[in-house]
């Protein structure tokens, strides 16, 4: 078992949708121990993915009216209250996502499978049109995102008990 | 998902669609309690991928295609591997066809089970969505998960991976799955057939409106067996016709409320079609396994289902056949086939169909002589089928007009989640708005 988890949740056809992958291949190249590091399409798939795992990172894309690039983190989990569905049940809107983030972590909460503490970095998205790549504003998000990530997860890479 | 209504307008404008696969816009007009229009509104990538097909290697659509879709990149592929082997005049092995359809029910698998439970299941136990449900009903939404799980875990055992299966090839496979590790996942699918059977009697209890669709049903059926990756098409007029002939009888036709194609049968002289599963169900109901058939009698399903708010009861029936088949594939499985044969390119045209979850899936290519293609056409199940989803709800709507916009919404969204439709297939929005006049 793995300390933390990260997620790059996207499509990586769809523009912008690919932001979340793009970051997991930045945070997987650090190489970081105890660090275990996905992507994945289909947010439903979360619920199996975090099981024991007490910290779980998610990068997504979200569109919320912010200028592109725009990052956002929140911070949920078990404990937390619920995720604000408006902005990011649009996240993903490229891909399968009917069942979006949200409504994968609030179906997670119902079912009692939240990990313990849940951080969600998203990337305010451009356009997620078909075989695009990332727009030039999101592109130049990825190091930033980057980041924030492997800001979350110092605590569990640096061995100090959080 | 925003979802909510401000009742009592004359105008509604809501946004995304809740719980249907992408997105797409309805409009509803209403003029002294009758329905005077109804649109769905499409807006279409598929037309993009044609153009983008043009010019590439026969070997790249089923890569290409399969990001149509994140529900049903196996339908994609499996139709596009027909069709260009078609068009090279290479039939495959047996062995290759049963690994292809085990590959297709962990498809099935993992998309009904979405629809079942997460998508469809709330409209008729009275929930806004599935996190509602799973509050009140956690023990029904495990199973749903877990029955989707088995098919994830299939399609990542055949395919390499549960999104975009990367192990498929114009021709067959890179390679086979290990005999052992098949046969290993025998349990899963075993609890998942269980889950599945049980489903039919959870289902089978809900409450159904009356309707009675008179609309052509059309689905593929097969020398042998339920049909998934390929047949000839049938109808229930009694209409036959070989995948290449699809083209003479099936025509796509724009119409000014949608960028996305529409089609009818035979110049729509016999009024709409409806593709999936209830006219996969009711075509080729003597084709079922008889587990699976038994399933179904019990839950009070005859050999016809023509009401759109049962197809939750087909849908979890062929959650039975998939489960069963996938087992009887695996248990026959010897382990000494070829993963691929060779497809040497032509120039030609080829045909090819295969039933996604949500009905037929044709594609044809036109090749030159280095394998090069110079045309491309795909028709998804959910353009077929948007014209039955206007028809379904001008009727229905005609009875729902004493209704408050809000419960009007949440009606006509279950009308439309009946059809399962794969609006990612098609479209970006989907927003419903009904004009009261």
């Amino acid at each position: 078992m793995t300390a933390a988890l990260v997620v790059g949740l996207g499509s990586v056809d769809r523009g912008d949708d690919a932001v979340g992958p793009a970051v997991a291949h930045a945070v997987a190249e650090r190489g970081l121990p105890g660090v275990r590091v996905v992507e994945h399409e289909d947010p439903t798939a979360l619920l199996d993915l975090w099981v024991d795992h007490d910290l779980v990172v998610v990068v997504d894309a979200i569109r919320s009216g912010e200028p592109p690039g725009t990052i956002h983190q929140l911070e949920t989990g078990a404990g937390a209250p619920a995720m604000p569905a408006a902005a990011w049940s649009a996240t993903g809107r490229g891909g399968t996502h009917a069942f979006g983030l949200a409504a994968a972590v609030e179906l997670a909460r119902a079912l009692h499978r939240l990990p313990s503490r849940l951080v969600i970095v998203g990337v305010e998205a451009a356009g997620f049109d078909y075989a695009k790549p990332l727009t030039g504003p999101v592109a130049a998000a990825v190091p930033r995102a980057t980041a924030r990530v492997l800001t979350v997860l110092e605590g569990v890479t640096s061995g100090v008990s959080r | 998902m925003n979802h909510k209504l401000t009742d009592g307008g004359n105008v509604l404008h809501v946004g995304t669609l809740a719980r249907v696969e992408g997105e797409g816009a309805m409009h509803i007009e209403l003029r002294d309690g009758k329905v005077t229009d109804v649109q769905l509104r499409i807006f279409e990538p598929p037309r993009f991928y044609e153009a983008f097909l043009r010019g590439r290697s026969f070997t790249e659509p089923p890569d290409i295609t399969a990001r149509i879709c994140g529900i049903c990149p196996v339908a994609y592929q499996v139709s596009a591997c027909n069709a260009i082997e078609d068009a090279c005049g290479v039939s495959v092995s047996d062995e290759i066809r049963l690994m292809r359809r085990l590959l297709y029910c962990g498809e099935w698998i993992e998309s009904h089970a979405l629809h079942v439970f997460l998508l469809h299941a709330p409209d008729f136990l009275g929930y806004d969505g599935a996190i509602e449900m799973a509050v009140d009903h956690p023990t029904v939404v495990e199973r749903g998960l877990r029955m989707k799980r088995a098919g994830n875990q299939l399609m990542t055992l055949v395919g390499g991976r549960s999104i975009h299966p990367i192990n498929v090839r114009i021709g067959g496979f890179y390679r086979m799955p290990e005999t052992a590790a098949l046969r290993a996942f025998r349990p899963v699918l075993e609890q998942a057939l269980e889950d599945a059977l049980r489903t039919v009697e959870l289902v089978a209890g809900f409450d159904f409106p009356e309707m009675e669709q008179p609309y052509e049903y059309v689905a593929l059926r097969a020398a042998d067996g339920y049909p998934i990756e390929s047949g000839a098409v049938v109808t229930s007029s009694g209409a036959a016709f070989e995948v290449r002939d699809f083209p003479r009888h099936i025509e796509e036709f724009q119409v000014e409320h949608s960028n996305a194609l529409h089609a009818n049968l035979d110049g729509g002289t016999r009024g709409p079609y409806v593709v999936g599963p209830l006219a996969r169900y009711t075509l080729n109901h003597d084709r079922l396994s008889p587990l699976a058939r038994d399933a179904a009698q019990a839950a009070g399903l005859g050999a016809v289902c023509r009401n759109p708010f049962r197809s939750i009861i087909v849908r979890a029936v062929e959650l039975v056949e998939a489960y069963h088949e996938a087992l009887r594939i695996i248990d026959g499985w010897t382990g000494s086939a070829a993963p691929s044969v060779e497809v040497p390119p032509r120039a030609g045209e080829g045909f090819g169909a295969s039933e996604a979850p949500r009905g037929v899936l044709f594609h044809r290519y036109v090749l030159d002589e280095t394998g090069i293609i110079r045309d491309a056409q795909i028709v998804p199940p959910t353009s077929q089928n948007q014209s039955s989803i206007e028809a379904d709800l001008r009727t229905l709507v005609e009875g729902w007009t004493e209704l408050d916009d809000h419960a009007l919404q949440h009606r006509c969204e279950h009308a439309i989640r009946n059809y399962d439709p794969c609006i990612s297939c098609a479209t970006h929005f989907l927003d419903l708005t009904v004009d009261r006049g």
